[in-house]
């Protein structure tokens, strides 16, 4: 990168540091969420099963193996492999965490989201949908941004292209 | 998008010339433009055979994860209950009638503590983790009766597990059966289960015991005290009131509900 100006490997330096908070707080998210409810395999179905979206049976294979898909990819962005996949994964579902959110939010539901473990029913008017939707679109972002600069210190994706990224610096 | 492939080229640009310089003794600048041409595609179709591999490798993870995950689920919601110990209140048998909640602990306890409690709710689970102990204590020592609510509406296995309260608490031991439900609260409550359970916690699944859970004998007594705590204006589990007034649960301690019951004793 000869060509590159001082203010531009500063801007890569920048992003670096940015992908690598990025990750790291996206995958220590997806991990404690994931954490939360796979304790509690019942909870994390009535979870689902609030939403009324699925068949139940359906519903009972999400709440038990989604926490376990949030777990894996959590590990996998903490550890940075494959970030930029990993990224799309978890793009694709933090989509399908808000449009969920969305669509009970609009069918005038009464339900906690059940992100971080508990969520089912809720009295009407003890329901967060605004915050709920907020925060899923920031992790949304999160992920945005690691499909964009993958590329982060402290990962084990830099082991691996390491004789690559040393050349360009 | 379009910048991010901006990036990329110029790195792997880079990169393709150092690797070009190690692999041949001549430098890059002595190839021609079709060695390199052919070189650049050599490598972009094997970082592309790369990124595919790692994609599958990446999947089969969290599928394998995933999978097993739900198979680990699916064995912990259908064992069999583990036994609960040291269960000291014996309590007698009791009427179950439509409405009222299930008595339990001694009828002359000067406090009432009123429960109600889904026994699928994980805050029930955790309340009941943190504050069992001292409300069997004070049920032991004959300071409080609990009057028990069990709500029926995050489940099926709310429902079973609310009718085989009603049955057990009939059979004489309600009590014992009601920390073992919480006891083992992941388990999704099936019948084996419930009844398997009497026997957990020092009970006999009597024959009539065993029809009770089976036939759901108690499925009306369930409606009606859901809809009981629904006159009542419950709309939330757990809910605690003690003689009748209604606990904020959420600031309180075990040492502090300790309190509450003596302070309610005195009265």
């Amino acid at each position: 990168m000869s060509s590159s100006t001082a203010t531009e490997s500063r801007l890569a330096a920048t992003a670096l540091w940015v992908s690598t908070a990025a990750r790291l707080v996206l995958g220590g998210v997806f991990l404690v969420a994931g954490g939360l409810k796979v304790i509690d395999p019942q909870s994390s179905v009535a979870a689902v099963r609030a939403y009324r979206l699925l068949p139940v049976s359906v519903a009972t294979l999400v709440g038990w193996g989604l926490p376990f898909a949030e777990i894996a990819l959590g590990l996998l962005l903490l550890a940075g492999i494959a970030t930029r996949v990993v990224a799309d994964a978890a793009a694709v579902l933090l989509i399908v965490f808000i449009a969920a959110v969305l669509s009970a939010a609009v069918r005038g539901l009464s339900i906690d989201c059940g992100c971080f473990g508990g969520g089912g029913d809720v009295a009407p008017g003890q329901t967060a949908y605004g915050t709920e939707i907020v925060r899923d679109v920031g992790l949304l972002l999160l992920a945005a941004w690691l499909m964009w600069q993958p590329r982060s210190r402290f990962s084990l994706d830099r082991l691996t292209t390491r004789h690559l990224t040393e050349a360009s610096r | 998008m379009s910048s991010a492939k901006k990036v990329d080229g110029a790195k792997n640009g880079g990169g393709a010339n150092r690797v070009g310089g190690d692999k041949k003794v001549s430098s890059p600048k002595n190839m021609n433009a079709r060695e390199r041409a052919r070189l650049a595609a050599e490598q972009a179709a094997a970082r592309k055979r790369e990124r595919r591999i790692l994609i599958m490798v990446i999947a089969a993870f969290v599928v394998i994860v995933v999978a097993g995950g739900i198979a680990f689920q699916a064995w912990r919601t259908s064992r069999a209950p583990s036994s609960v110990s040291s269960v000291s209140a014996s309590a007698s048998p009791v009427t179950v009638t439509n409405g009222r909640p299930i008595p339990l602990g001694s009828a002359e306890a000067p406090v009432t503590i009123t429960l109600y409690e889904d026994f699928h709710c994980p805050h029930c689970a955790e309340f009941e983790e943190q504050f069992g102990s001292t409300i069997t204590q004070a049920q032991d020592a004959g300071s409080a009766r609990v009057e028990l609510y069990p709500m029926a509406f995050i489940d099926e296995g709310s429902l079973t597990a609310a009718n085989a309260m009603a049955c057990a608490a009939e059979a004489g031991f309600g009590q014992a059966y009601y920390l073992g439900l919480f006891a083992n609260h992941t388990l999704q409550w099936s019948d084996p289960q419930l009844i398997d359970l009497a026997t957990k916690v020092g009970g006999s699944p009597t024959e009539a015991f065993r029809t009770c859970v089976t036939r759901r004998a108690h499925a009306d007594w369930v409606t009606s005290v859901n809809a009981a705590a629904d006159t009542n204006g419950v709309d939330q589990t757990p809910t605690m009131l003690i003689n009748g007034k209604e606990v904020d649960i959420a600031t309180l301690t075990p040492e502090a509900l300790k309190t509450m019951i003596k302070d309610a004793a005195q009265k």
